[in-house]
C-alpha cells in the first residue's frame, strides 16, 4: 500500500549533465577543465556548463544572484514542470521549500570578502550581503513561485540531501504542507576547490586530462537537484518513487539500525550515496551488501554526485533511477567516514512503482 | 486527553548570553533590567556602533577542540549548560539528536585575505579554520562535544533560524527520529555580519528602541541557547523535570522580498494563527508574545500589523515586548534565546518590558510592555521570529499545568 506515502512526482536538475527536467539521459561524463579562475596548471572538476537561466525559464532574472540561487530557481521550475503541476492552481500557503546545502552561497560570500579586501569592512556592497545568506536560494524559489509555506534551509555533514528529503516528508506527514519542493546542491568556487586541494582531498583525475579512475581522492562537482514531493493519491499522476521510511544518525551501528528500520522489507536494489570517500574506495557498497545480502542489486556511488559531498544524495537517486529503472523496494544508503567502528548513516526505504 | 507520545516538552535549557552562562544568569539580568548593549569600536576599523558581546568566553570544558569557531564554542558551552541544567547523566542522552541553527557559523574565522589567494590563506594557517565554515559544523560541534550519536542537522534561515530549529526538532521527535533532541541556535559577532548590516544601514548606532516611533535600527549581539526537547512520555519515563511544554509551532514564508517583510505582516500573522491552531488555543489564551522586534523601521511596523491581525477579536490587547532591547539581535541564536526567555517568563510569571520604549507604534490591539517588569501568572506565551528571505516561525510554550 502506498496511499498517503510521500511520493516523488517531479524531478529537475542543474548538474554537469546540464539542466534537465525528469530523469537524466545516460551519457559518459568526464571532468571538465577549470577556466573560471587562474589555476596552477591543469585542474578539472565536474562543472555545470554555463547557460542562461532565462533560456530555460523565460523571464527569470538572475543577474545579481549567486549561481546557487539561479540553479535552485531553474531546478525547482523544471521539477514543477516535470510533475505537471500548475502552481497557480494550488494553495501556495501549503507549499514548502526545503533546501540542503553544504557551503551555501559561497560565490557571493567570496565577492563580499573581495569588496571588504578592496574597500575595507566599511565599504562592502549592500546588494551582495543578503545574497550571501545560506537561505537565499530557498527564499528566491519561494518568491519566484509565490510559495508561502515553510521555507527551510538545512545542512548536515554527509547527509544534507537525505535530511532535507526526510524533513520535507515530515512536513507532509504532520499536515504542515501539502506539497514540498526539496532541493540539494552546492557550487564550486576557487576558495572551495583550493580548500580541497590544500587539504589533499583531490583525485589525480583532477590534474590529468586523460580519463582515469578517481582513486586516492574525489573529483569535486556542483549543481542543484530538485524533487517535488507530495502525498500519494493527492492527484492522478506518475510517481518516481514512494518514500516509505527513513532514518539517519551521526553514529552507531548502521547495519543493525538499518535492518531494524527495514523490518520485514527486503529491498531488491540498494542505491549507494557517497560518503566523502572516493567512489572506488567508498565503504558504502560493502555496507549495502552486508545489509541487503549478496543477491541484491547495488548501484555504486556515482562520481559526479559524490563530488557534491554533503548534498549529493538527491543526484545519486536521480542518476540511479535514470540508469536502472526498476520496481519493488529500493534502499538509498549513505554512510559517513567511519571512525573507531562507529559510523554515521542515512537510509531511506523507497517503493519504486 | 493529552497524548504523551505526541506532547513535546522542554527538560533542559542551556544559555550563553552577554549576561554570562546559564539561564539563571539571563533571568537575573533581565529581571533587574540590566542592558548589555555597549559602544563597540574594536570589531573592525571604522566601525562605531553598539553591540552586546559575550565577555571572557571560556573554552568548553572537556574535549577542547581547536577546530571550534567562536560560534561552535558558544554552541558547545550552551549545550554543556543544557546537560548540566537537566536531570540526567550524559549516558541518558547517547542517542539524542542535534538540530542547531546558525547564520554566521564559521565566518568568524575567515578574513578578507582569503579573497585574493585562498590557497595561500589556507597554507598560512587557515585550513583548519575554514573547516568550520559550513553551517553543519555547528551541529557537529554540539554532537561531538556531548558525544551523542543521533541525527544531526543545522538550520540556516537567517534570523528565524533558532526558532525554526526548535520547530524542526519537534517534528523529528514526533517522527521518532530520536528519543530526545538538543535544539537551539548559536551565532557570534564578526566583521562580516556587522559590515553587512551596516552596509544596509540597518544598524542603530545607539542602543536600539524596538517598536518605538523613533526607532532607527537594530544592534547585533551574540550568544547561544540549547533546549533539551523530548516527548512527555520519555520525560516521564526517566522522571525528568519538565520546564515547559512546547504546545505548538508553525512556519511560513512571506514570498515577498529578500530583506523586507511583507508590509502588512500577512505571513507572520498566518504563522501565529497556525501555531495557535496546532496548540488548540484561542488568541485570548495567549498571555504574552516575545516579539521578533528588531528595531528596524520596516520590521517593527509589519510586525505590529501582524499582531493586530493574528489577535483580532481578543478581549484585551495582547501584551508584547522585544527582548532584543536587552542584548541585541543574536541572529541565528535569537529565536532560541527568545524561546528560553519565554520559558523564563512563564516560570517566573514575569512579562519583560521593552527597554527604551517611550513612544510606541500606535496599535490599539497591542499592549506594549514598557517600564517595570509586570508580574502575573502566565500559562501560555508565544515567541515569534522572522528573517531575511521571508521566513517566519511561531512557537507556543505552556506551563506544565497548562
Amino acid at each position: 500500500m502506498t496511499s498517503n506515502l510521500p511520493t516523488i512526482t517531479g524531478i529537475g536538475s542543474v548538474s554537469p549533465h546540464g539542466p534537465v527536467a525528469g530523469l537524466i539521459p545516460q551519457s559518459k561524463l568526464e571532468p571538465r577543465v577549470i577556466t573560471a579562475w587562474k589555476t596552477a596548471g591543469l585542474r578539472r572538476a565536474f562543472l555545470v556548463k554555463p547557460f542562461r537561466p532565462a533560456d530555460i525559464v523565460p523571464g527569470l532574472k538572475t543577474r545579481r544572484l549567486d549561481r546557487l540561487s539561479a540553479w535552485a530557481l531553474v531546478a525547482s521550475t523544471l521539477a514543477i514542470k516535470d510533475a505537471g503541476i500548475d502552481v497557480s492552481q494550488t494553495d501556495r500557503s501549503r507549499v514548502a521549500v526545503v533546501f540542503a546545502t553544504g557551503y551555501g552561497c559561497v560565490e557571493l560570500t567570496a565577492a563580499f570578502y573581495q569588496s571588504a579586501a578592496a574597500n575595507g569592512w566599511s565599504g562592502t556592497d549592500p546588494s551582495t550581503f543578503p545574497e550571501t545568506l545560506a537561505n537565499a536560494p530557498a527564499s528566491h524559489v519561494a518568491m519566484f513561485h509565490d510559495l508561502r509555506g515553510p521555507n527551510i534551509t538545512v545542512g548536515s555533514k554527509s547527509f544534507a540531501g537525505e535530511s532535507a528529503l526526510l524533513q520535507a516528508a515530515s512536513l507532509l506527514r504532520h499536515g504542515q504542507a501539502d506539497l514540498a519542493i526539496v532541493l540539494a546542491g552546492d557550487t564550486l568556487t576557487r576558495a572551495v576547490y583550493e580548500w580541497y586541494e590544500t587539504a589533499d582531498l583531490l583525485s589525480p583525475a583532477c590534474h590529468n586530462s586523460e580519463p582515469m579512475p578517481e582513486d586516492g581522492g574525489f573529483v569535486p562537482s556542483e549543481g542543484v537537484t530538485a524533487l517535488l514531493l507530495e502525498p500519494a493519491g493527492r492527484r492522478e499522476t506518475r510517481s518516481y518513487a514512494y518514500l516509505r521510511s527513513g532514518r539517519w544518525a551521526a553514529g552507531g551501528k548502521p547495519v543493525e539500525s538499518v535492518r531494524e528500520m527495514l523490518g520485514s522489507s527486503i529491498p531488491s536494489l540498494t542505491i549507494c550515496a557517497g560518503n566523502g570517500a572516493p567512489c572506488a574506495t567508498s565503504d558504502t557498497p560493502a555496507l549495502a551488501r552486508e545489509i541487503a545480502g549478496h543477491g541484491a542489486a547495488i548501484v555504486p556511488p556515482q562520481a559526479v554526485a559524490a563530488g557534491l559531498a554533503d548534498t549529493g544524495a538527491l543526484l545519486h537517486l536521480v542518476l540511479a533511477l535514470s540508469i536502472r529503472p526498476s520496481s519493488g523496494q529500493a534502499l538509498l544508503l549513505g554512510t559517513s567516514l567511519a571512525t573507531s567502528g562507529d559510523s554515521g548513516f542515512a537510509a531511506l526505504l523507497l517503493e519504486l512503482p | 486527553m493529552i497524548d504523551i507520545q505526541k506532547t513535546i516538552v522542554v527538560t533542559g535549557v542551556g544559555v550563553v548570553s552577554p549576561y554570562g552562562i546559564g539561564l539563571d544568569c539571563l533571568q537575573a539580568g533581565m529581571l533587574s533590567g540590566n542592558c548589555c548593549l555597549d559602544p563597540a569600536k574594536d570589531l573592525y576599523p571604522g566601525f562605531e556602533g553598539t553591540t552586546a558581546q559575550v565577555r571572557e568566553l571560556p573554552f568548553p570544558a572537556e574535549g577542547f577542540n581547536s577546530r571550534y569557531s567562536r560560534t561552535d564554542r558558544l554552541a558547545a558551552l550552551a549545550a554543556q549548560d543544557a546537560v548540566a541544567a537537566s536531570d540526567g547523566e550524559i549516558s541518558a542522552f547517547r542517542d539524542a539528536g542535534v538540530v542547531m541553527a546558525s547564520t554566521v557559523a564559521g565566518l568568524t574565522e575567515i578574513d578578507p585575505g582569503i579573497a585574493a589567494d585562498p590557497a595561500g590563506w589556507y597554507r598560512r594557517g587557515g585550513l583548519a579554520r575554514a573547516a568550520s565554515y559550513p553551517v553543519a559544523r555547528v551541529a557537529d560541534a554540539v554532537g561531538e562535544h556531548l558525544g551523542v550519536r543521533g541525527p544531526r542537522c543545522a538550520v540556516s534561515v537567517a534570523c528565524a533560524s533558532g526558532a525554526m530549529a526548535l520547530a524542526l526538532a519537534a517534528n523529528l521527535l514526533l517522527d521518532g527520529a530520536a528519543p530526545m533532541i538538543f535544539a537551539g541556535g548559536s551565532d557570534a559577532l564578526c566583521p562580516f555580519t556587522l559590515s553587512g548590516f551596516n552596509s544596509l544601514q540597518a544598524l542603530d548606532p545607539s542602543p536600539c528602541r524596538p517598536f518605538d516611533q523613533n526607532r532607527k535600527g537594530l544592534n547585533l549581539g551574540e550568544g547561544a541557547a540549547v533546549l533539551v526537547l523530548e516527548t512527555l512520555a520519555r520525560a516521564t519515563a526517566r522522571n525528568a523535570n519538565v520546564l515547559a511544554i512546547l504546545r505548538g509551532w508553525a512556519m511560513t514564508n512571506d514570498a515577498f522580498h529578500p530583506t523586507a517583510p511583507q508590509q502588512q505582516g500577512n505571513g507572520l500573522a498566518d504563522c501565529m494563527r497556525l501555531a495557535m491552531e496546532m496548540s488548540e488555543v484561542s488568541c485570548d489564551e495567549i498571555g504574552y508574545v516575545n516579539a521578533h522586534g528588531t528595531g528596524t523601521p520596516l520590521n517593527d511596523i509589519a510586525e505590529a500589523h501582524a499582531y493586530e491581525a493574528a489577535f483580532r477579536g481578543r478581549c484585551r490587547p495582547i501584551p508584547v515586548s522585544s527582548t532584543k532591547s536587552y542584548f541585541g539581535h543574536c541572529l541565528g541564536a535569537a529565536g532560541a534565546l527568545e524561546a528560553a526567555i519565554t520559558i523564563v517568563a512563564i516560570r517566573c510569571g514575569a512579562l519583560f518590558p521593552t527597554l527604551r520604549l517611550t513612544d510606541p507604534i500606535e496599535s490599539p490591539g497591542i499592549d506594549w510592555l514598557r517600564g517595570d517588569v509586570r508580574h502575573q501568572p502566565l500559562p501560555l506565551a508565544m515567541s515569534v521570529s522572522a528573517g531575511f528571505g521571508g521566513s517566519n516561525t511561531a512557537l507556543i510554550f505552556g506551563s506544565v499545568r497548562s
